[in-house]
């Protein structure tokens, strides 16, 4: 299923289920990488002790490849324009921020590093790019602004088993999303005005995310693909529209969320939230 | 020291912090320990405010926003040497142990150099790396003496003569070329 180190212009890939994705970033030996979907630990009960540390843990791997992502493409592209430059090593700030937080918050749960499987998808994916808004388009425009529909209702359910101090720190992490993904809208529409090439890169990019989708979550015979069932948990949480509109998305690109998530019946009124802040 | 010679100073400085924030961006996906990541993460954003704020100054002193001006070959040579240094242990400690302490040794001779009071701008703002980047040292250091990180320290360079060798070449690299004077 996984072939590794495929080594081409410096950089190294993997192959899984046939499709070609960068190489995990390095990690520590404690940890186990897993490279599908059905790889990962799913834990029935929700809100279990080890289901709550489990996300956490997988929260905090996620933010870490946030952060290698924000960093690397930094370092990828010195050309770039120095505000946005700026940007970025801003936002990689943010997520050693966001990192120490939630490895603190799972120590005192009793958790530690290693104790679930990991996933790098965003970093094979994100890092298969060669141009800026390319990257900017589906770690920041696409990956972020799901975590901030993510996060928008898991603050809520936090709060509901009692976690006050987890809740508190999602909220933390969300308001620092919503810059990372408001400096991307605002980048990559200017580049666009400037370059109208641009679209075409990133309609290129958005449709390899979705082919690299399948590839890691294949449907499984008898049940929905693990990729399915988490979009369908995704957008039971809610589509944060008002960080969304924070976050500088347009009416028009939130009622398409609203549509793709089955909440059609809001897209007509874009006043309405479905945020569960 | 003109306008001119400062303004090359500063543009040099910025060079510089440009590429330690590249370099130290560049090593997070290879670096395995999570903690190192946090540690580079953090100084990526410290090294890019102090190339901003010398950028700024740069325009100030009738350079273009953002002047940048490259070192001297013997300085790039330097730096470019820790870049490629592929284990993480002896790359942060070339970093950590060497670049940066040399760094401050070339901002201090600067203030000892400049106007005090005509060049207090480009002062506060040198004042301000000096602060963050002793900051950076500091966090490093605590990373590295953190007591579960054991497999990390015994990766570091053992031997004190490896530290004093990248300072030494830190600091005995010239600044500025040939090119900034003419």
């Amino acid at each position: 299923m996984t072939k590794k180190a495929d080594i081409e212009d410096g950089n190294t890939y993997k192959t899984i289920n046939g499709f070609k994705l960068r190489s995990d970033p390095a990690r520590e030996a404690c940890f186990t990488i897993a490279q599908t979907d059905a790889e990962m630990t799913r834990i029935d009960e929700a809100y279990s002790a080890e289901a709550c540390r489990e996300r956490l843990h997988r929260h905090m791997n996620n933010e870490t490849g946030s952060l290698e992502i924000a960093a690397q493409t930094l370092a990828d592209f010195p050309e770039a324009p120095w505000e946005l430059r700026m940007e970025l090593a801003r936002q990689a700030y943010d997520e050693t921020r966001h990192i120490e937080g939630l490895y603190q918050r799972l120590c005192e749960l009793g958790g530690f590093k290693g104790e679930f499987p990991i996933g790098n998808f965003e970093w094979s994916v994100t890092m298969m790019q060669n141009n800026l808004p390319a990257r900017l388009a589906i770690q920041n425009r696409t990956f972020e602004a799901g975590e901030m529909d993510l996060l928008g209702g898991l603050r809520k359910e936090w709060r509901l088993i009692g976690d006050t101090k987890t809740a508190e720190l999602l909220d933390d992490i969300l308001a620092d999303e919503v810059n990372h993904v408001r400096f991307a809208n605002r980048w990559i529409k200017r580049l666009v005005k400037e370059d109208g090439k641009i679209l075409l890169r990133i309609a290129v990019a958005m449709r390899f995310l979705s082919d690299a989708n399948a590839a890691v979550s294949p449907p499984i015979e008898g049940r929905a693909s693990d990729h399915s069932i988490d979009m369908a948990s995704h957008y039971k949480l809610g589509v944060n529209t008002t960080d969304r509109r924070n976050a500088e998305f347009t009416d028009e690109e939130i009622n398409e969320i609203l549509k793709q998530s089955g909440m059609k019946s809001l897209t007509a009124s874009t006043n309405e939230t479905t945020d569960n802040g | 020291m003109s306008v001119k010679i400062r303004a090359e100073y500063i543009g040099t400085f910025r060079w510089i912090e440009v590429y330690l924030m590249e370099t130290i961006a560049g090593w997070i996906a290879s670096t395995p320990e999570m903690e190192a990541k946090v540690v580079l993460g953090r100084h990526v954003w410290q090294s890019a405010q102090n190339a901003d704020a010398l950028g700024k100054r740069a325009f100030e002193l009738r350079k273009p926003l953002h002047y940048s001006v490259a070192p001297s070959t013997e300085y790039q040579a330097f730096l470019e040497r820790i870049r490629s240094i592929e284990a993480a242990s002896d790359r942060l400690a070339g970093f950590y142990k060497g670049v940066l302490p040399g760094l401050v040794k070339k901002y201090q001779a600067y203030l000892a150099w400049t106007n005090p009071l005509m060049d207090e701008p480009s002062v506060i703002i040198i004042k301000n790396n000096l602060a963050g980047i002793n900051r950076m040292v500091d966090e490093f250091n605590t990373f590295a003496a953190s007591p579960d990180l054991g497999s990390f320290q015994n990766s570091l360079p053992s031997e004190t003569d490896t530290y004093e060798a990248f300072l030494a070449a830190a600091t005995q690299a010239e600044l500025i070329g040939d090119t900034a004077h003419s």
